[in-house]
């Protein structure tokens, strides 16, 4: 299945998926320094973002989450690409600092529902693009 | 794009941490090479302590270099060191209508609800770059139709005369669930509603949702009635929040099991002058526990005058301190988890958010007497009320 999808960050990832229904906060949400999930009651709780590509509706919380962002890719711990429903200013500007291929916005669907976790996804921000195989 | 008139940037180094200050110092110098510096007035957020107390904190010298590089990189771009997350009571206050740039979820958010200026939530690396530039995209709530509200949220079944501080927090906790990114019309709050009560609201609606703006009915510029707030649209959703679910959320929102308070600390948003006021009146006669540590955070500016008002003596003479430049949320834990400090009693959702979530802090919520009482007799015996 293809879904156009609108560019925040541009490059191509292909990995696993990782879906939430909840809206993440890289600040007190994720561990930089492990990539796992640490907020309490998270549906991610206890799982790495760590090499996903992460499918969650939007971010939250904190504006210092693109600081959070950037120490968990400097420690090697980012998500290869990520897919939002409705992108908002911190982790899009998280995506664009450390260069993570990133869109959002999927024609028609919710990628939250459409995608689920281990799918095998193509982030294409380069054309604008979700690949889902299963 | 537009011009902006304001910048304020947040992140301290609890979040920057080593890789985020190579990355300021990278900016800086390439920003002072080129013989740059921020176009419009910018100020920042609370860091870790303030070195005046350096030594009475015992911060460890290797806290003491990182602030200074982060110090060093700010200044050298002309970005105004304020320390403070309440910087529109301390200098940097736009205008109605006004294009800002504002990190800190819950301080652009009062900008948006309160002052009528236009910001959207924005990260530091973006703030930034719009404060160099002196301009930011056009995009998001700087423009009029994007400030539409999208959701209904009525409070008119709370008794929100009967809610403690801290139980509004929790309030603001069950609204951020429920709008999500949707921008809120709230209806049900009285006019009159104090500063006190408004920034703990939306700097707890700003936790657990992602919203720029808040339109208080009644209370925002911009909101004087719910049919002008949603331009002429019906409502996406309508909710109303239950006494029920603000109870609920204490779970959702305190940490802790252990009844043994190290750390009690205010100031998430930082404290005014009548919060520290509040708290002076509360302590008096009284003595904080030997074993448990008492701080109350505010911006520099709160502090003198604090001492102005011997409140100082008072919160002294009880065991307790203000401490400046540093916020309950996240500052000052690098360093007080490496002195023992392990469970937190906090009137603040925020602080218990992001304590817990940064540093693995334990924490209580409740009111402010509450927290008061645990200082006191060293545990946490509250509940609710």
């Amino acid at each position: 299945m293809r879904f156009q999808a609108k560019t925040i960050s541009k490059g191509v990832a292909k990995g696993n998926a990782l879906v939430t229904h909840m809206p993440i906060s890289f600040t007190g949400g994720v561990d930089p320094y492990t990539g796992i999930v640490v907020e309490k009651g998270h549906e991610l709780e206890g799982q790495s973002v760590a090499g996903k590509i992460l499918v969650f509706p939007s971010g939250k919380g904190s504006t210092t989450g693109t600081w959070q962002f950037y120490v968990l890719y400097k420690r090697g711990n980012a998500p290869l690409g990520m897919i939002n429903n409705e992108a908002e200013g911190i982790v899009a500007a998280s995506g664009i600092i450390t260069g993570i291929p990133m869109v959002h916005r999927l024609e028609g669907v919710n990628p939250c529902d459409v995608i689920r976790s281990g799918d095998v996804v193509t982030v294409n921000g380069d054309e604008g693009y979700v690949e889902i195989e299963r | 794009m537009v011009p902006i008139t304001s910048a304020h940037i947040a992140g301290n180094y609890s979040v920057m941490r080593d890789e985020g200050i190579e990355w300021l110092e990278n900016f800086a110098s390439e920003l002072t090479a080129e013989g740059l510096k921020v176009a419009v007035f910018t100020t920042k957020n609370p860091e870790m302590f303030d070195f005046e107390e350096a030594d009475e904190l015992r911060v460890p010298e290797v806290y003491r270099e990182k602030q200074m590089r982060i110090d060093t990189a700010l200044r050298s771009i002309g970005v105004v060191l304020a320390y403070t997350c309440h910087h529109y009571l301390a200098g940097n206050l736009p205008r109605y209508g006004d294009h800002i740039a504002w990190a800190s979820s819950g301080s652009q958010t009062y900008a948006n609800s309160v002052i009528g200026a236009r910001s959207n939530r924005e990260a530091d690396h973006v703030v930034l770059a719009a404060a160099v530039a002196g301009v930011i995209p056009e995009y998001g709530l700087h423009l009029t139709e994007n400030r539409k509200a999208e959701v209904l949220v009525d409070v008119s079944n709370i008794d929100l005369s009967k809610l403690n501080d801290a139980d509004v927090k929790a309030m603001g906790w069950v609204i951020g669930k429920k709008i999500g990114t949707r921008i809120p019309a709230i209806v049900g709050l009285p006019p009159d509603l104090d500063i006190e009560r408004i920034k703990g609201l939306l700097y707890s609606i700003t936790v657990s949702g992602a919203v720029g703006l808040i339109h208080m009915v009644g209370i925002t510029p911009e909101a004087p009635t719910v049919e002008a707030v949603f331009q002429g649209h019906p409502p996406l959703e309508s909710v109303e929040i239950t006494e029920q679910e603000v109870i609920g959320a204490y779970g959702e929102i305190s940490s802790a099991s252990d009844e043994k308070v190290d750390l009690v600390i205010f100031g998430c948003p930082h404290c005014t002058i009548q919060e520290i006021e509040k708290i002076a009146t509360l302590l008096e006669g009284k003595k904080v526990h030997p074993e448990t540590q008492l701080w109350i955070c505010t911006s520099q500016w709160c502090k003198t005058l604090a001492k102005r008002m011997r409140l100082d003596e008072k919160i002294k003479a009880a065991g307790g301190r203000i401490v400046a430049d540093v916020g309950a949320a996240s500052g000052p834990y690098a360093f007080l988890k490496e002195q023992g400090i392990r469970t937190l009693a906090l009137n603040s959702v925020r602080a218990c958010y992001y304590s817990s979530g940064l540093f693995g802090m334990k924490t209580w919520l409740g009111s402010t007497e509450q927290c008061i009482e645990a200082a006191i007799k060293g545990k946490w015996e509250g509940t609710r009320g």
